[in-house]
């Protein structure tokens, strides 16, 4: 199947200045500026196929926001090539974008002062929205994303998560089929997240829409993305299933104990104590180094238990540790620069 | 072109009736606005009567001059306040620019529609009172090609404030903030159009002649219409070149606005 986001060696650069300071400074500044060069995407390729739902993470820096900008045509790349649904996003944006919907989970698309039903009507007649269209698109977020609520309240008198639901139904209402979200679940509490996540999954499952999603909460990629793109130093350091990452790079677990007596050391082989509180002694180790039927076996050989537990590293702290050791970057590069 | 118009038209529609929400509240903003706007002519003709004239002009000779820069500025702030650069910018910096660009309509139009502010009405009614005021006081000197004129100045006016206002706006897409020294041309500008211009001294005349073609807009055509002396000896006919600079102008800030939203980017967070 051909694929609608065809992104191929994508470099974006930028240049930082270094100004002088103070009165003079400001006028040396128009002569002589010195500048760092960033390179805040570094030759990245990927393809999205259409249906796919696929989330796009990395630590803060890596280079999501200026990818999903190159993509959505705010920004003008470096160098390299884009194409998304068939446009070169940032050359024809007029037309390009009457068929993609996006969210930025900072910003609102809606007018603030105006009554979000206000909004929505005035979307309607920027992308010509046809009205049997329009209405039983509205009628169907209305319902899923409790809408009627705050229909006819200003859009700066929202909370976060009522405005998230808003915007997401604004980016929606004239069917695109391909839709950007950065960030839609930031800042949001945990009953409000999930409604979006809901959401968006029904978009795409549904629908069939095309979404690529940025986003610092792990627990949205668990949730909603079997494809998973990490981006770290403007290099795409990881693009695959998620279930392939975490069972490649996670696999770490923890094995909380709970002793019937002091001891000082309580030591085990294969195992690295975490915590070790009183009685109470959390051990960590690898998945494929030892079991833990192993090291309960061992811990009751010179020990007495008075209780234990088995946990798995939560998925959030697998891929920050992934991030923090870059265990992907240097993996990568080494694969793809052999000399180095 | 038409549906352009049109969305236009809903947008200004929309903002209107939502300003009109609370009627009460509207009305005392734009009487206060009046106010406090028309204090300031009060308290300078207060002070001119104590002198009779300025520069050779009388208290209703420079409420024209004060009368139509007033009503002109607040015609042109109602309808382009989106390109109000003290608005515009910080709407840069935060991305607000970049959701126009995501939406598939003309940018212009977008930012044209973008903030109408009503309440501007305020200023618009000040400046007509003072220009009706001056009226009645200079009558005697009309012609029906002076009273046709006068029109004829107000849009040159609109159109030679909305140039400023757009080229402030463009400005901000390289400073992402409102340069301060814009002011002294929007704002100094209208400032300095309400007074008969001979009395400025040479460098700020010099200024708003060549820099900010201000004197054009005002100057010149009060002597004709008002029969004054002119102590400039510039020639007659510079007090038709209103209309003819104004949409230079005018044509010239759009192109920069093109220019400088086809070579905007986004930064990169």
């Amino acid at each position: 199947m051909s694929s609608i986001i065809h992104v191929q060696d994508l470099v974006k650069t930028f240049k930082i200045y270094h100004d002088h300071k103070g009165y003079l400074g400001a006028i040396r500044n128009l002569f002589d500026r010195k500048y760092d060069l960033v390179h805040a995407v570094d030759q990245i390729n990927f393809d999205i196929h259409p249906g796919e739902l696929v989330g796009y993470i990395g630590p803060n820096g890596a280079g999501k926001s200026t990818t999903i900008k190159m993509l959505t045509g705010l920004l003008v790349p470096t160098s390299g090539e884009v194409r998304v649904n068939g446009y070169i996003p940032w050359k024809e944006r007029k037309t390009y974008v009457k068929h993609i919907g996006a969210v930025f989970g900072q910003r609102t698309t809606l007018w603030w002062d105006l009554p979000l039903s206000d909004s929505l009507t005035l979307l309607q007649h920027i992308y010509e929205i046809p009205d049997p269209l329009y209405k039983k698109n509205l009628a169907m977020f209305r319902e899923i994303l409790e809408l009627d609520a705050f229909m006819n309240t200003p859009v700066r008198s929202l909370s976060l998560g009522q405005r998230m639901r808003a915007d997401l139904c604004a980016a929606m209402l004239h069917d695109p089929k391909l839709v950007f979200l950065d960030e839609p679940t930031i800042g949001l509490d945990v009953v409000a997240k999930e409604r979006i996540r809901e959401f968006i999954q029904f978009i795409n499952r549904e629908r069939g829409t095309t979404i690529l999603l940025t986003t610092h909460d792990i627990a949205d990629v668990a949730k909603l993305c079997e494809r998973v793109m990490i981006i770290d130093h403007g290099k795409i350091v990881f693009d695959g299933k998620l279930d392939h990452l975490l069972r490649t790079y996670g696999g770490r677990r923890f094995l909380s104990v709970q002793f019937a007596e002091i001891y000082p050391e309580p030591v085990l082989e294969n195992a690295d104590i975490i915590k070790m509180e009183g009685n109470n002694v959390v051990y960590s180790f690898m998945r494929d180094t030892v079991s833990a039927s192993h090291l309960i076996h061992k811990l009751s050989e010179s020990y007495r238990i008075a209780d234990l537990e088995v946990n798995d590293q939560p998925i959030e702290d697998t891929i920050r540790e992934i991030y923090e050791k870059q265990l992907l970057y240097n993996h990568n590069h080494d694969k793809k620069n052999p000399a180095s | 072109m038409k549906r352009s118009l049109s969305l236009l038209a809903k947008l200004l529609k929309i903002q209107v009736r939502s300003q009109l929400q609370y009627p009460t509240s509207f009305i005392l903003e734009v009487l206060s606005s009046l106010l406090i706007q028309g204090f300031f002519f009060v308290a300078f003709g207060l002070t001119l009567i104590r002198f009779d004239q300025i520069g050779g002009w009388n208290l209703g000779e420079v409420a024209f001059v004060w009368g139509i820069t007033e009503f002109s500025f607040g015609i042109m702030d109602m309808f382009f306040s989106g390109f109000d650069y003290d608005s515009f910018g910080p709407m840069v910096r935060r991305g607000g620019f970049d959701q126009l660009l995501l939406r598939p309509v003309n940018i212009t139009l977008q930012v044209l529609g973008s903030r109408f502010v009503l309440r501007r009405l305020g200023r618009i009614a000040e400046g007509l009172v003072i220009l009706i005021f001056s009226i009645i006081q200079i009558h005697a000197s009309l012609s029906i090609v002076k009273v046709l004129y006068i029109p004829v100045l107000v849009i040159s006016q609109v159109l030679f404030f909305s140039s400023l206002f757009i080229i402030g706006a463009t400005t901000t897409f390289w400073t992402m903030d409102r340069l301060e020294i814009l002011n002294v041309f929007t704002y100094g500008g209208g400032e300095v159009m309400s007074y008969p211009m001979h009395i400025f001294p040479r460098s700020i005349r010099l200024i708003f002649t060549f820099i900010v073609p201000a004197i054009f807009l005002s100057y010149y055509p009060a002597v004709y219409i008002l029969n004054k002396p002119n102590p400039l000896g510039s020639p007659a006919f510079f007090a038709f070149l209103a209309p003819f600079i104004s949409a230079f102008m005018f044509l010239l800030a759009l192109r920069f606005w093109r220019f400088g939203v086809k070579n905007y980017q986004s930064t990169g967070s």
